[in-house]
Protein backbone atom coordinates (compact mmCIF):
# COMPACT_ATOMS: atom_id res chain seq x y z
CA UNK A 1 0.00 0.00 0.00
CA UNK A 2 1.53 3.34 -1.32
CA UNK A 3 1.81 6.22 1.65
CA UNK A 4 -1.06 7.84 0.02
CA UNK A 5 -3.89 5.32 -0.92
CA UNK A 6 -7.07 7.12 -1.71
CA UNK A 7 -9.48 5.15 0.85
CA UNK A 8 -7.21 5.17 3.74
CA UNK A 9 -5.77 8.09 3.80
CA UNK A 10 -8.79 10.24 4.29
CA UNK A 11 -9.65 8.24 7.82
CA UNK A 12 -6.98 9.87 10.15
CA UNK A 13 -4.28 11.02 8.29
CA UNK A 14 -6.00 13.53 6.05
CA UNK A 15 -9.64 13.14 7.80
CA UNK A 16 -11.75 16.37 5.76
CA UNK A 17 -13.16 17.08 9.43
CA UNK A 18 -10.38 16.56 11.64
CA UNK A 19 -7.36 17.93 9.63
CA UNK A 20 -9.13 20.05 7.42
CA UNK A 21 -12.45 20.97 9.39
CA UNK A 22 -14.57 21.03 6.72
CA UNK A 23 -18.25 20.17 6.43
CA UNK A 24 -18.06 21.84 10.16
CA UNK A 25 -21.76 22.56 9.83
CA UNK A 26 -23.74 19.81 9.39
CA UNK A 27 -21.35 17.99 12.13
CA UNK A 28 -22.85 20.17 14.82
CA UNK A 29 -26.31 20.56 13.63
CA UNK A 30 -26.96 16.83 13.27
CA UNK A 31 -25.06 14.73 15.27
CA UNK A 32 -27.43 14.36 18.42
CA UNK A 33 -28.69 11.60 17.06
CA UNK A 34 -26.73 8.62 15.50
CA UNK A 35 -30.22 7.69 13.05
CA UNK A 36 -29.72 11.33 11.98
CA UNK A 37 -25.54 11.10 11.84
CA UNK A 38 -25.83 8.11 10.20
CA UNK A 39 -28.23 8.76 7.16
CA UNK A 40 -26.55 12.38 6.64
CA UNK A 41 -23.20 10.15 6.41
CA UNK A 42 -24.77 7.74 3.60
CA UNK A 43 -26.05 10.46 1.95
CA UNK A 44 -22.45 12.37 1.99
CA UNK A 45 -20.81 9.41 0.53
CA UNK A 46 -23.31 8.95 -1.94
CA UNK A 47 -23.40 12.50 -3.34
CA UNK A 48 -19.49 11.94 -2.84
CA UNK A 49 -19.27 9.32 -5.23
CA UNK A 50 -22.13 10.35 -7.65
CA UNK A 51 -19.99 13.70 -7.85
CA UNK A 52 -16.26 12.62 -8.46
CA UNK A 53 -16.80 9.62 -10.78
CA UNK A 54 -19.18 12.19 -12.76
CA UNK A 55 -16.40 14.69 -12.88
CA UNK A 56 -14.02 12.33 -13.14
CA UNK A 57 -15.32 10.63 -15.98
CA UNK A 58 -15.44 14.63 -17.52
CA UNK A 59 -12.46 15.84 -16.89
CA UNK A 60 -10.91 15.92 -20.04
CA UNK A 61 -13.85 17.99 -22.15
CA UNK A 62 -14.23 20.64 -19.65
CA UNK A 63 -13.11 23.89 -20.46
CA UNK A 64 -11.35 25.30 -17.29
CA UNK A 65 -13.14 28.44 -17.62
CA UNK A 66 -16.57 26.47 -16.43
CA UNK A 67 -15.75 23.75 -14.74
CA UNK A 68 -16.98 24.75 -11.15
CA UNK A 69 -20.07 25.34 -12.73
CA UNK A 70 -20.35 21.90 -13.97
CA UNK A 71 -18.96 20.68 -10.38
CA UNK A 72 -21.51 22.45 -8.70
CA UNK A 73 -24.34 21.51 -11.48
CA UNK A 74 -23.77 17.78 -11.16
CA UNK A 75 -23.02 18.59 -7.21
CA UNK A 76 -26.47 20.71 -7.06
CA UNK A 77 -28.50 17.58 -8.61
CA UNK A 78 -27.23 14.76 -6.89
CA UNK A 79 -28.34 16.39 -3.37
CA UNK A 80 -31.81 16.74 -4.72
CA UNK A 81 -32.13 13.41 -6.07
CA UNK A 82 -30.98 11.59 -2.72
CA UNK A 83 -33.01 14.46 -0.62
CA UNK A 84 -36.04 13.54 -2.72
CA UNK A 85 -35.23 9.47 -2.07
CA UNK A 86 -34.86 10.19 1.49
CA UNK A 87 -38.43 12.16 1.68
CA UNK A 88 -39.78 9.24 -0.01
CA UNK A 89 -38.41 6.52 1.89
CA UNK A 90 -36.73 7.63 5.15
CA UNK A 91 -39.73 10.58 5.97
CA UNK A 92 -38.79 10.13 9.63
CA UNK A 93 -35.24 10.90 9.43
CA UNK A 94 -35.75 13.43 6.44
CA UNK A 95 -37.75 15.59 8.24
CA UNK A 96 -35.37 15.82 11.08
CA UNK A 97 -32.12 16.33 8.55
CA UNK A 98 -34.27 18.88 7.20
CA UNK A 99 -32.39 21.50 5.26
CA UNK A 100 -29.35 19.89 6.36
CA UNK A 101 -29.38 17.26 3.34
CA UNK A 102 -29.82 19.80 0.68
CA UNK A 103 -27.52 21.62 1.96
CA UNK A 104 -24.59 18.79 0.98
CA UNK A 105 -24.75 21.22 -2.23
CA UNK A 106 -22.28 23.74 0.19
CA UNK A 107 -20.51 20.82 2.19
CA UNK A 108 -16.76 22.32 1.16
CA UNK A 109 -15.64 18.49 1.57
CA UNK A 110 -18.23 17.62 -2.12
CA UNK A 111 -16.81 20.52 -4.09
CA UNK A 112 -13.32 20.12 -2.99
CA UNK A 113 -12.56 16.59 -3.75
CA UNK A 114 -14.56 17.55 -6.97
CA UNK A 115 -11.91 19.81 -7.57
CA UNK A 116 -8.82 18.67 -5.72
CA UNK A 117 -8.97 14.94 -6.53
CA UNK A 118 -11.62 14.21 -9.46
CA UNK A 119 -10.34 16.52 -11.90
CA UNK A 120 -7.19 14.87 -11.88
CA UNK A 121 -7.67 11.22 -11.30
CA UNK A 122 -9.22 8.52 -13.06
CA UNK A 123 -12.22 7.33 -11.99
CA UNK A 124 -11.66 3.98 -10.23
CA UNK A 125 -9.18 6.61 -7.70
CA UNK A 126 -11.89 9.33 -7.49
CA UNK A 127 -14.30 6.97 -6.62
CA UNK A 128 -12.17 4.88 -4.20
CA UNK A 129 -10.91 8.71 -2.98
CA UNK A 130 -14.70 9.70 -2.49
CA UNK A 131 -15.55 6.14 -0.36
CA UNK A 132 -12.38 7.56 1.90
CA UNK A 133 -13.44 10.76 2.70
CA UNK A 134 -17.19 9.84 3.29
CA UNK A 135 -16.04 7.39 5.64
CA UNK A 136 -13.07 9.94 7.08
CA UNK A 137 -16.32 12.50 7.57
CA UNK A 138 -18.73 9.47 8.68
CA UNK A 139 -16.55 8.36 11.18
CA UNK A 140 -16.05 11.89 13.05
CA UNK A 141 -20.22 12.39 12.62
CA UNK A 142 -21.06 9.14 14.35
CA UNK A 143 -18.58 9.13 16.97
CA UNK A 144 -20.12 13.00 18.35
CA UNK A 145 -23.54 11.25 17.65
CA UNK A 146 -22.40 8.65 19.76
CA UNK A 147 -21.29 10.62 22.73
CA UNK A 148 -24.18 13.38 21.99
CA UNK A 149 -27.52 11.17 21.86
CA UNK A 150 -26.04 8.68 24.91
CA UNK A 151 -25.21 11.29 27.10
CA UNK A 152 -27.76 14.16 26.18
CA UNK A 153 -30.80 11.58 25.88
CA UNK A 154 -29.16 8.31 27.30
CA UNK A 155 -30.54 6.35 24.05
CA UNK A 156 -28.58 5.02 21.35
CA UNK A 157 -30.55 5.06 17.77
CA UNK A 158 -33.70 5.97 19.59
CA UNK A 159 -33.53 2.62 21.52
CA UNK A 160 -33.28 3.99 25.45
CA UNK A 161 -30.58 2.72 26.94
CA UNK A 162 -30.39 4.65 30.75
CA UNK A 163 -33.50 4.94 32.05
CA UNK A 164 -33.72 8.98 32.08
CA UNK A 165 -35.04 10.96 35.21
CA UNK A 166 -37.77 12.96 33.88
CA UNK A 167 -39.32 9.33 33.25
CA UNK A 168 -38.92 8.23 36.77
CA UNK A 169 -35.38 6.58 36.05
CA UNK A 170 -31.98 7.39 37.28
CA UNK A 171 -29.94 9.21 34.30
CA UNK A 172 -29.50 13.03 34.94
CA UNK A 173 -30.35 14.09 30.73
CA UNK A 174 -27.33 16.47 29.59
CA UNK A 175 -29.16 19.12 27.90
CA UNK A 176 -26.09 21.18 26.93
CA UNK A 177 -24.98 18.01 25.14
CA UNK A 178 -28.18 17.61 22.78
CA UNK A 179 -27.34 21.53 21.96
CA UNK A 180 -25.09 22.45 19.03
CA UNK A 181 -22.25 23.99 20.63
CA UNK A 182 -21.39 20.54 22.49
CA UNK A 183 -20.30 19.06 18.71
CA UNK A 184 -18.05 21.96 19.11
CA UNK A 185 -16.41 20.69 22.32
CA UNK A 186 -16.41 17.07 21.24
CA UNK A 187 -15.06 17.75 17.57
CA UNK A 188 -12.63 20.21 19.51
CA UNK A 189 -11.28 16.99 21.51
CA UNK A 190 -11.24 14.58 18.48
CA UNK A 191 -8.96 17.10 16.88
CA UNK A 192 -6.61 17.21 19.82
CA UNK A 193 -6.40 13.84 20.49
CA UNK A 194 -5.78 12.83 16.55
CA UNK A 195 -3.23 15.77 16.84
CA UNK A 196 -1.10 14.68 19.67
CA UNK A 197 -1.09 11.45 18.44
CA UNK A 198 -0.23 12.55 15.04
CA UNK A 199 2.31 15.73 15.53
CA UNK A 200 2.59 16.27 12.09
CA UNK A 201 -0.83 17.48 11.59
CA UNK A 202 -0.28 20.66 13.96
CA UNK A 203 -0.20 23.61 12.11
CA UNK A 204 2.96 25.92 12.26
CA UNK A 205 2.17 29.04 14.17
CA UNK A 206 1.23 32.25 11.37
CA UNK A 207 4.23 33.88 13.18
CA UNK A 208 6.82 33.86 15.80
CA UNK A 209 5.95 36.14 18.66
CA UNK A 210 8.27 39.19 18.32
CA UNK A 211 10.24 38.84 21.80
CA UNK A 212 10.24 41.52 24.09
CA UNK A 213 13.16 44.35 24.01
CA UNK A 214 15.24 43.62 26.88
CA UNK A 215 15.78 46.80 29.19
CA UNK A 216 19.50 47.47 29.37
CA UNK A 217 20.81 48.06 32.55
CA UNK A 218 22.18 51.29 33.05
CA UNK B 1 -12.67 23.34 -31.53
CA UNK B 2 -10.16 24.68 -29.02
CA UNK B 3 -10.97 23.76 -25.73
CA UNK B 4 -11.05 26.63 -23.70
CA UNK B 5 -13.13 28.44 -26.70
CA UNK B 6 -16.66 30.02 -25.43
CA UNK B 7 -18.49 28.00 -27.63
CA UNK B 8 -17.21 25.05 -26.37
CA UNK B 9 -17.69 26.92 -22.55
CA UNK B 10 -21.61 27.44 -23.62
CA UNK B 11 -22.46 24.41 -25.51
CA UNK B 12 -20.43 22.52 -22.06
CA UNK B 13 -22.77 23.83 -19.58
CA UNK B 14 -26.09 23.51 -22.29
CA UNK B 15 -25.42 19.64 -21.97
CA UNK B 16 -24.30 20.25 -17.93
CA UNK B 17 -28.29 21.76 -17.75
CA UNK B 18 -29.93 18.87 -19.71
CA UNK B 19 -28.50 16.33 -18.24
CA UNK B 20 -28.70 17.07 -14.23
CA UNK B 21 -32.55 18.79 -14.92
CA UNK B 22 -33.67 14.94 -16.53
CA UNK B 23 -32.27 13.15 -13.57
CA UNK B 24 -33.29 15.89 -11.09
CA UNK B 25 -36.87 16.02 -12.84
CA UNK B 26 -37.52 12.15 -13.12
CA UNK B 27 -37.19 11.99 -9.37
CA UNK B 28 -38.98 14.44 -8.65
CA UNK B 29 -41.82 13.14 -10.84
CA UNK B 30 -41.45 9.43 -10.07
CA UNK B 31 -41.12 9.63 -5.98
CA UNK B 32 -43.61 12.14 -5.56
CA UNK B 33 -46.97 9.42 -5.25
CA UNK B 34 -44.50 7.54 -3.06
CA UNK B 35 -44.15 11.34 -0.76
CA UNK B 36 -47.54 12.33 -1.00
CA UNK B 37 -48.71 8.48 0.91
CA UNK B 38 -45.79 9.14 3.33
CA UNK B 39 -47.87 12.89 4.35
CA UNK B 40 -51.50 10.84 4.15
CA UNK B 41 -50.04 8.29 6.30
CA UNK B 42 -47.47 10.70 9.12
CA UNK B 43 -51.23 12.54 9.32
CA UNK B 44 -53.15 9.51 9.79
CA UNK B 45 -51.32 8.18 12.25
CA UNK B 46 -51.19 11.42 14.05
CA UNK B 47 -55.14 12.15 13.65
CA UNK B 48 -55.74 8.38 14.89
CA UNK B 49 -53.29 8.31 18.07
CA UNK B 50 -56.15 11.00 19.49
CA UNK B 51 -59.50 9.32 18.40
CA UNK B 52 -58.82 6.15 21.00
CA UNK B 53 -59.51 3.77 17.37
CA UNK B 54 -56.07 2.31 17.49
CA UNK B 55 -55.41 -0.79 19.08
CA UNK B 56 -52.91 0.18 22.07
CA UNK B 57 -49.91 -1.82 22.18
CA UNK B 58 -49.90 -3.15 18.90
CA UNK B 59 -48.36 -1.76 15.53
CA UNK B 60 -50.68 -1.21 12.68
CA UNK B 61 -50.26 -1.79 9.16
CA UNK B 62 -50.39 0.96 6.50
CA UNK B 63 -52.85 -0.11 4.52
CA UNK B 64 -55.04 -0.37 8.07
CA UNK B 65 -53.76 2.95 9.10
CA UNK B 66 -55.23 4.52 5.84
CA UNK B 67 -58.46 2.75 5.89
CA UNK B 68 -58.91 3.79 9.14
CA UNK B 69 -58.53 7.63 8.59
CA UNK B 70 -60.55 7.23 5.57
CA UNK B 71 -63.21 5.89 7.86
CA UNK B 72 -63.16 9.06 9.99
CA UNK B 73 -65.96 11.33 9.58
CA UNK B 74 -63.47 14.21 8.10
CA UNK B 75 -65.18 18.07 7.89
CA UNK B 76 -63.36 20.95 6.02
CA UNK B 77 -65.25 23.53 8.83
CA UNK B 78 -65.60 27.35 7.76
CA UNK B 79 -64.52 28.65 10.80
CA UNK B 80 -65.59 32.39 10.01
CA UNK B 81 -69.08 31.68 9.40
CA UNK B 82 -69.02 29.09 11.93
CA UNK B 83 -70.92 26.17 9.26
CA UNK B 84 -69.34 22.32 10.24
CA UNK B 85 -68.88 21.86 5.97
CA UNK B 86 -67.83 23.25 3.56
CA UNK B 87 -67.12 22.69 -0.68
CA UNK B 88 -63.67 21.13 0.16
CA UNK B 89 -62.64 17.59 0.45
CA UNK B 90 -61.11 16.77 3.73
CA UNK B 91 -58.19 14.79 2.40
CA UNK B 92 -56.60 17.04 -0.33
CA UNK B 93 -57.74 20.26 1.63
CA UNK B 94 -54.42 21.88 2.42
CA UNK B 95 -55.25 24.48 5.55
CA UNK B 96 -51.34 25.83 5.99
CA UNK B 97 -50.92 26.27 2.17
CA UNK B 98 -55.00 27.88 2.24
CA UNK B 99 -53.64 30.16 5.36
CA UNK B 100 -51.04 32.08 3.32
CA UNK B 101 -54.12 32.30 0.13
CA UNK B 102 -56.04 35.80 0.45
CA UNK B 103 -59.12 33.92 -0.76
CA UNK B 104 -59.42 31.46 1.91
CA UNK B 105 -57.98 33.40 4.55
CA UNK B 106 -57.98 36.08 7.04
CA UNK B 107 -55.61 38.10 8.79
CA UNK B 108 -55.77 38.23 12.56
CA UNK B 109 -55.69 41.21 14.11
CA UNK B 110 -52.67 42.49 15.98
CA UNK B 111 -54.56 42.75 19.41
CA UNK B 112 -55.84 39.31 18.61
CA UNK B 113 -53.10 37.54 17.67
CA UNK B 114 -51.84 36.05 20.97
CA UNK B 115 -50.44 32.97 18.85
CA UNK B 116 -48.72 35.01 16.47
CA UNK B 117 -50.33 33.49 13.14
CA UNK B 118 -50.61 36.29 11.10
CA UNK B 119 -52.87 35.30 9.07
CA UNK B 120 -55.09 32.35 9.34
CA UNK B 121 -57.19 29.69 6.94
CA UNK B 122 -61.04 30.32 7.28
CA UNK B 123 -61.05 26.92 6.76
CA UNK B 124 -59.33 23.67 8.79
CA UNK B 125 -59.94 20.20 8.35
CA UNK B 126 -61.63 18.25 11.75
CA UNK B 127 -62.25 14.92 12.23
CA UNK B 128 -65.05 13.65 14.17
CA UNK B 129 -65.03 10.22 15.93
CA UNK B 130 -68.42 8.04 16.15
CA UNK B 131 -69.42 5.29 17.70
CA UNK B 132 -72.47 3.65 16.34
CA UNK B 133 -74.53 6.56 16.55
CA UNK B 134 -72.96 8.73 19.37
CA UNK B 135 -70.21 11.41 18.87
CA UNK B 136 -67.37 10.19 20.82
CA UNK B 137 -64.33 12.87 19.94
CA UNK B 138 -63.87 15.36 18.10
CA UNK B 139 -59.70 15.92 16.62
CA UNK B 140 -58.90 19.62 15.68
CA UNK B 141 -55.76 20.81 14.20
CA UNK B 142 -53.84 24.08 16.39
CA UNK B 143 -51.04 25.70 15.18
CA UNK B 144 -48.93 28.96 16.80
CA UNK B 145 -45.57 30.46 17.13
CA UNK B 146 -43.30 28.90 19.73
CA UNK B 147 -40.00 30.37 20.76
CA UNK B 148 -38.20 29.08 17.31
CA UNK B 149 -40.90 28.49 15.26
CA UNK B 150 -44.35 27.37 14.64
CA UNK B 151 -45.72 24.33 16.54
CA UNK B 152 -48.53 22.09 14.46
CA UNK B 153 -50.79 20.01 16.30
CA UNK B 154 -53.78 18.29 17.16
CA UNK B 155 -55.98 17.95 20.33
CA UNK B 156 -58.91 15.70 20.56
CA UNK B 157 -62.06 16.82 22.92
CA UNK B 158 -64.84 14.25 24.39
CA UNK B 159 -67.81 14.85 23.15
CA UNK B 160 -69.26 17.72 25.71
CA UNK B 161 -66.05 19.79 23.67
CA UNK B 162 -64.61 20.70 26.38
CA UNK B 163 -62.78 17.60 28.19
CA UNK B 164 -59.48 16.72 26.44
CA UNK B 165 -59.17 13.59 25.26
CA UNK B 166 -55.51 13.80 24.07
CA UNK B 167 -52.80 16.10 22.84
CA UNK B 168 -50.30 15.94 20.58
CA UNK B 169 -47.38 18.27 18.81
CA UNK B 170 -46.34 16.45 15.43
CA UNK B 171 -44.42 19.12 13.90
CA UNK B 172 -41.62 21.63 16.55
CA UNK B 173 -38.53 22.89 16.55
CA UNK B 174 -38.24 24.06 20.08
CA UNK B 175 -34.92 24.05 21.83
CA UNK B 176 -33.91 20.26 22.36
CA UNK B 177 -34.23 19.45 25.81
CA UNK B 178 -36.17 22.05 27.26
CA UNK B 179 -38.81 23.38 25.14
CA UNK B 180 -38.71 20.19 23.19
CA UNK B 181 -40.68 18.15 25.93
CA UNK B 182 -43.85 19.66 24.62
CA UNK B 183 -43.38 16.14 22.26
CA UNK B 184 -42.48 13.93 25.22
CA UNK B 185 -45.97 11.62 25.81
CA UNK B 186 -46.16 11.70 29.46
CA UNK B 187 -45.92 15.12 29.35
CA UNK B 188 -49.37 14.99 26.65
CA UNK B 189 -50.83 12.40 28.90
CA UNK B 190 -51.69 15.07 31.88
CA UNK B 191 -53.49 17.05 29.36
CA UNK B 192 -56.03 14.10 29.28
CA UNK B 193 -58.98 14.74 31.55
CA UNK B 194 -58.22 18.60 31.81
CA UNK B 195 -61.01 20.86 30.94
CA UNK B 196 -60.69 24.11 28.66
CA UNK B 197 -63.64 26.32 28.99
CA UNK B 198 -65.45 27.39 32.49
CA UNK B 199 -69.27 27.26 32.85
CA UNK B 200 -69.29 30.82 30.99
CA UNK B 201 -67.46 29.57 27.96
CA UNK B 202 -64.15 31.44 28.85
CA UNK B 203 -60.99 29.21 27.79
CA UNK B 204 -58.89 28.61 31.08
CA UNK B 205 -56.68 25.90 30.25
CA UNK B 206 -53.24 26.69 30.74
CA UNK B 207 -49.85 25.54 31.10
CA UNK B 208 -49.14 26.15 34.92
CA UNK B 209 -45.96 27.92 36.49
CA UNK B 210 -45.14 24.61 38.46
CA UNK B 211 -46.64 21.36 39.45
CA UNK B 212 -50.25 21.25 39.29
CA UNK B 213 -51.54 19.49 42.31
CA UNK B 214 -54.85 17.41 42.25
CA UNK B 215 -57.65 19.16 44.41
CA UNK B 216 -56.03 22.76 44.12
CA UNK B 217 -58.46 25.53 42.76
CA UNK B 218 -57.91 25.16 39.17
CA UNK B 219 -55.99 22.29 38.97
CA UNK B 220 -59.08 20.73 36.46
CA UNK B 221 -57.67 23.48 33.85
CA UNK B 222 -54.10 23.94 34.44
CA UNK B 223 -51.36 20.94 33.48
CA UNK B 224 -47.89 20.99 34.88
CA UNK B 225 -45.12 23.47 34.16
CA UNK B 226 -42.20 22.75 31.71
CA UNK B 227 -39.18 22.86 33.06
CA UNK B 228 -36.65 25.71 31.83
CA UNK B 229 -39.45 26.18 28.71
CA UNK B 230 -41.43 28.87 29.72
CA UNK B 231 -41.45 30.30 26.43
CA UNK B 232 -42.66 27.70 24.82
CA UNK B 233 -45.05 26.63 27.67
CA UNK B 234 -46.35 30.28 27.46
CA UNK B 235 -46.53 29.18 23.57
CA UNK B 236 -48.80 26.39 23.80
CA UNK B 237 -51.04 28.57 26.42
CA UNK B 238 -51.63 31.48 24.17
CA UNK B 239 -52.49 28.77 21.51
CA UNK B 240 -54.88 26.99 23.38
CA UNK B 241 -56.55 30.18 24.33
CA UNK B 242 -56.47 31.36 20.56
CA UNK B 243 -57.98 28.20 18.76
CA UNK B 244 -60.56 27.68 21.49
CA UNK B 245 -61.16 31.09 21.86
CA UNK B 246 -64.04 33.62 19.80
CA UNK B 247 -61.73 33.89 16.94
CA UNK B 248 -60.75 30.16 16.67
CA UNK B 249 -63.03 27.09 17.26
CA UNK B 250 -64.80 28.87 19.84
CA UNK B 251 -68.42 29.95 18.26
CA UNK B 252 -68.03 26.61 16.03
CA UNK B 253 -68.12 24.13 19.08
CA UNK B 254 -71.07 26.43 20.80
CA UNK B 255 -73.11 25.50 17.85
CA UNK B 256 -72.20 21.65 17.87
CA UNK B 257 -72.88 22.04 21.96
CA UNK B 258 -76.50 23.30 21.36
CA UNK B 259 -77.55 21.59 17.73
CA UNK B 260 -75.60 18.84 17.94
CA UNK B 261 -73.82 17.40 14.72
CA UNK B 262 -74.83 14.59 12.53
CA UNK B 263 -73.12 12.09 11.15
CA UNK B 264 -71.94 12.71 7.47
CA UNK B 265 -73.02 9.30 6.31
CA UNK B 266 -76.73 9.41 7.25
CA UNK B 267 -77.24 13.06 5.99
CA UNK B 268 -75.36 11.53 2.17
CA UNK B 269 -78.04 9.06 2.83
CA UNK B 270 -81.02 11.25 3.50
CA UNK B 271 -79.89 13.59 0.38
CA UNK B 272 -79.45 10.22 -1.79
Amino acid sequence: MSAQHPLTTPLIKENPLALRVLGLCPALAITNSMTSALVMSAALTVVLVISNSTVSLVRNLLPSSVRLIVQITVIASAVTVIDQFLKAFLPDTAARLSVYVALIITNCIVLGRAEGCAMKENVGTSILDALGNGAGYSMILVAVAFQRELVGKGSLMGYQVFDPVSQGGWFPENALVTLAPSAFFIIGVLVWVIRTWKRDQCEKPDFEPIPLPRREKR
Amino acid sequence: MAKDSPIRALLTILVTAVVCSFFVSASVVLLRPIQLNNKLLERSGNVLALTGLLPAGREVSDDQLLDLFKSLDARVVDIDAVELDSEFDPYTFDARKASTNPEFSVPVPAAEDIASLGRRSSYETIYLVWKDDRLERVVLPIRGAGMWSMLYGYIALESDFNTIAGMMIYEQNETPGLGDQITKPHWQAKWVGKKLFDDTDEVLFRVAEGPVHAGASGAEYQVDALTGATITANAVTAMIKYWFGPNGYGPLLERMREQGVRKAADGAAQEG
